[in-house]
């Protein structure tokens, strides 16, 4: 079969788009952990290594660059290619949101509050998981299950929710408090962001295999987002 | 089968077409409406009959002796191969521009007036030649030498005027058979923009083995292919950017990604 | 260093039977060369031939030495006093003949002169020396001469010149001339071509452009052209006699027309057999011609909603000329050259009026030539060599002009 190194290149570019995957995996569950903790010295290097991240990511999007200009490529695999420009600026932005969690917990210092952190691990466990799941559904192109995990969506904005009402009851107590549980607010909000993006990972892993763009972000809100 | 469904736009359209080489069938049950003021690929491997199909729009099959077909080719509602319809007029109405540049041995003045002045053209010659090599995009370059040799003329510019020569005779639909394989890039994408321009006027239908070509120059694309018998047959037809981006058929994505055969 | 195992075996690949093939390439070089070489000797030794014979010394008696007519030469005197001249030597009777015949005084200078000629000095010639011979043993020549002809004088003489073109056919050597044959020829290849190039380029129009290649009876026509260009001459010859000079009688003769006391055997019998004979060869020319007019070309034509005739007369047609032209020219100079089916349909050896029309008896050159050399005086030769100078000329003169037609519609085509 013709055209095998358009393949080849391919299959090493998903490979990649893996790699920077869980960079991103364990970076958002370092960030949640370091914040339990309050490892300030560990925090200030997850936030220094962010710049990992986006080099990978640039990388990446150079190779897709070439093999466009070079290979000419069509339908399918223009589809996989333009999709994947998408899907490794989704992955640098999730960075973004575990840098911003380092950042939170550099903020904090050791200010005496009480964090959800058992919740936030919740969240982040989930969200993670559906980003490995939605990655490994993008590479096997499998829309079914693509479709399934950003039905997930939903178990990680319910967390939120809870996070978000005992955040609120607790800045109504303590006033004083605002500013440092606003903080927290930002650590559960950066991790529902996350599992939002995934799920327009699985977007276009249906459109990779169907050609048609499905909307399967139930949240209405596509705010800018904050660090 | 897709069909483009705008019925009322639709200047040449084939119904259950089937061309046969003696009792060899190139092509099958073709069913492909061309759509009016649009540029329209035809696609697909070597032998998918696709230059056949062209050549049935204007007859031009006819010169093969051992050609005839299966059902209608209707231009205006009338079926070109109605035994009462003189193939010269079809040729008239319906032009053809070949994959090598074939002007005549004349000067570039008597290939654009020659087919005019057959096919009785008693206008202004002089202004005829002006417009139509304004329209081909070569006035400007040949104005001083209309008497040269076409001949001397490079093989983009021989490319334009046989396409110029094939507007003076006032045609509605203008054939192209590979127009570009003889042509290197940078003429061949003057000859896509002459295309578009003169799709405001004229509907286009191009065959080309350049898939690039049609999917930067065409609105419409039809895909082609072979069938276990060797007959050729449409797999899909449907808007250009549509059938680069997300073909229906497992056929055509083969095709279209390179990974055929 | 490390020696590389390969480069020596490499080395010995690159360099290895190169002298070989330079040595066979060389061989065959020679040997084409040699071809030509021997092309260029036949061709060189036969205008040689040709050459040699056509200036010769001749010994020649007269019975009458013209220097003793006149004190000053014959040429430079006026019609009056050659007329006195033939009254002084001739006998009344004879000289009153000739006037009635047609007035002396108002005969021409050169007219004058050939009467003086034929009836007071009536040269002869005995013996003819071609140059080489002359120029080999002049003294030897100039010996034998005095000792077997007494009383003749030996003089340079150029068989081809003026007179040989615009005299008639003569039975006296020293008189002969070619106009009759020439004309004969000219008028004959002009009947072949009028007839053989229509036809031929018609036929080859049909056979290439309308006939269906698949129809058996094309077929069949398409064979025997091609075995036709390979027959012998002279069948043409027999075929000629049977169909135009016997069958078609009325019509060759011009009996139809009017013309009596008149057979088939004329110019226009003569010049359908030549047509007949150069048919196949034609048409397979044409048919090549117009066979390598691209195929593009006439789809070009097609396209724009021309007619099969449109496309045909005014693009296959200009673009096949030059290759039909050249074809016309090889099948003339074939005809010209022919002698056999000539003498078949009856070409007359001995004639002295020139043709005025298709139904005149006639010569041709290649007719005239052959009966020269089968003559046993040695005079003969030299006359034959002058007339093959005269049908060469002829026969490149109307290639140059068919060359210079093809030229002129190559450029305009190109």
């Amino acid at each position: 079969m013709p055209r095998d190194t358009l393949t080849r290149q391919i299959h090493h570019l998903l490979d990649e788009v893996l790699l920077l995957g869980s960079m991103v995996e364990q970076a958002t569950l370092s960030a949640v952990d370091i914040l339990r903790q309050r490892d300030l010295k560990a925090a200030a290097t997850l936030y220094e290594n962010d710049q990992l991240i986006n080099d990978k990511r640039f990388a990446i999007e150079n190779a897709i660059l070439i093999l466009i200009a070079t290979q000419q490529p069509m339908a399918h695999d223009l589809r996989l290619l333009a999709a994947t420009l998408e899907i490794i600026t989704e992955l640098e932005r999730m960075g973004d949101y575990a840098k911003g969690i380092a950042k939170v917990t550099l903020q904090l210092k050791d200010a005496d509050i009480n964090i959800p952190n058992r919740d936030l691990e919740r969240m982040a466990s989930q969200a993670v998981n559906m980003l490995h799941r939605g990655l490994s559904a993008f590479v096997n192109e499998d829309p079914n299950e693509a479709s399934a995990i950003a039905g997930e969506d939903a178990v990680v904005d319910d967390l939120y929710n809870h996070i978000y009402h005992h955040l609120v009851e607790t800045m109504i107590a303590n006033p004083a408090t605002i500013d440092q549980y606003n903080q927290v607010m930002w650590v559960a909000h950066n991790l529902e962001r996350m599992a939002d993006r995934v799920t327009n990972i699985c977007e276009r892993t249906v459109f990779i295999a169907t050609g048609d763009m499905l909307e399967m972000d139930t949240t209405d809100d596509e705010e800018s987002d904050g660090e | 089968m897709t069909t483009q469904t705008n019925e009322n736009n639709i200047i040449i359209q084939a119904n259950d077409l089937s061309i046969y080489y003696g009792s060899f069938r190139a092509v099958k049950n073709v069913n492909l409406g061309i759509q009016r003021n649009k540029i329209t690929a035809i696609i697909g491997p070597s032998g998918c009959g696709k230059s056949t199909v062209l050549r049935a729009f204007n007859r031009m099959n006819d010169f093969v002796q051992s050609a005839h077909n299966d059902g209608k080719i209707l231009f205006h509602g009338q079926d070109i191969y109605a035994p009462e319809v003189d193939p010269v007029q079809v040729r008239q109405m319906i032009g053809m521009v070949f994959q090598k540049p074939n002007p005549f041995p004349k000067s570039i003045y008597e290939n654009i007036a020659w087919g005019a002045r057959i096919n009785g053209y008693k206008g202004n010659m002089d202004e005829l030649v002006e417009n139509t090599l304004q329209a081909a995009a070569l006035w400007d370059e040949v104005k001083d030498n209309l008497k040269k040799s076409a001949l001397a003329l490079s093989g983009g510019q021989q490319q334009r005027l046989c396409i110029a020569r094939a507007l003076a005779v006032k045609p509605e639909i203008i054939l192209m058979d590979e127009p570009c394989s003889a042509l290197d890039p940078i003429a061949t994408l003057k000859i896509e923009d002459l295309m578009r321009e003169l799709s405001v006027k004229y509907s286009i239908i191009i065959v080309t083995h350049n898939m690039q070509q049609a999917a930067r120059a065409s609105d419409l694309t039809a895909f082609f292919t072979m069938d276990e018998d060797r007959a050729g047959l449409m797999v899909e037809y449907g808007e250009t950017s549509q059938i680069f981006t997300r073909p229906k058929d497992k056929r055509t994505e083969d095709y279209i990604t390179g990974r055929f055969g | 260093m490390i020696s590389d195992p390969f480069a020596a075996t490499e080395h010995n690949r690159v360099a290895s039977g190169l002298s070989r093939r330079h040595r066979t390439g060389k061989i065959w070089q020679a040997i084409f060369f040699s071809a030509t070489v021997i092309g260029l000797v036949a061709l060189v030794a036969l205008l040689w031939t040709v050459l040699d014979k056509s200036f010769s010394y001749v010994a020649i008696e007269y019975k009458v030495d013209p220097a003793t007519l006149s004190s000053k030469p014959l040429q430079e005197l006026t019609n009056a006093e050659l007329v006195n001249l033939l009254e002084a030597n001739l006998s009344k009777n004879r000289f009153r003949t000739l006037d009635r015949k047609q007035t002396l005084t108002e005969r021409t200078h050169a007219d004058l002169l050939t009467l003086i000629y034929d009836n007071i000095v009536e040269p002869r010639a005995l013996a003819s020396y071609s140059m080489s011979q002359w120029i080999a043993s002049s003294q030897e020549i100039r010996a034998e001469v005095a000792e077997k002809y007494p009383d003749a004088k030996l003089e340079f003489r150029a068989w081809i010149n003026g007179d040989f073109l615009i005299d008639p056919l003569s039975g006296d050597p020293l008189l002969v001339g070619v106009r009759t044959a020439l004309m004969g020829s000219l008028f004959l290849i002009l009947i072949t071509i009028a007839v053989a190039f229509p036809v031929g380029v018609g036929s080859a129009i049909y056979l290439e452009e309308y006939a269906d290649k698949n129809k058996w009876y094309n077929r069949i026509i398409q064979t025997n052209i091609d075995n036709l260009a390979g027959v012998p001459s002279i069948v043409y010859g027999i075929l000629g006699l049977a169909i135009f000079v016997r069958t078609l009688a009325p019509l060759t003769s011009g009996a139809l027309f009017g013309n009596a006391d008149a057979n088939g055997r004329t110019i226009l019998s003569a010049g359908l057999t030549m047509a007949l004979l150069i048919l196949p060869v034609l048409i397979i020319n044409s048919q090549e011609a117009i066979r390598a007019v691209p195929n593009s070309l006439r789809q070009a034509s097609y396209g724009l909603g021309a007619t099969k005739w449109q496309t045909i007369w005014n693009h296959v047609l200009p673009q096949a000329l030059p290759g039909i032209l050249t074809g016309t020219i090889l099948a003339v100079s074939r005809a010209i050259g022919e002698t056999a089916p000539l003498i078949i349909v009856g070409a007359a050896t001995f004639i002295t009026s020139d043709p005025t029309g298709p139904f005149s008896k006639f010569t041709a050159l290649p007719i005239q030539i052959y009966n020269w050399t089968t003559r046993p005086q040695e005079v003969y030769r030299n006359i034959a060599a002058a007339g093959i100078l005269v049908l060469l000329i002829s026969l490149l003169t109307l290639n140059a002009a068919a060359i210079l037609l093809r030229n002129r519609f190559s450029r305009q085509h190109a």
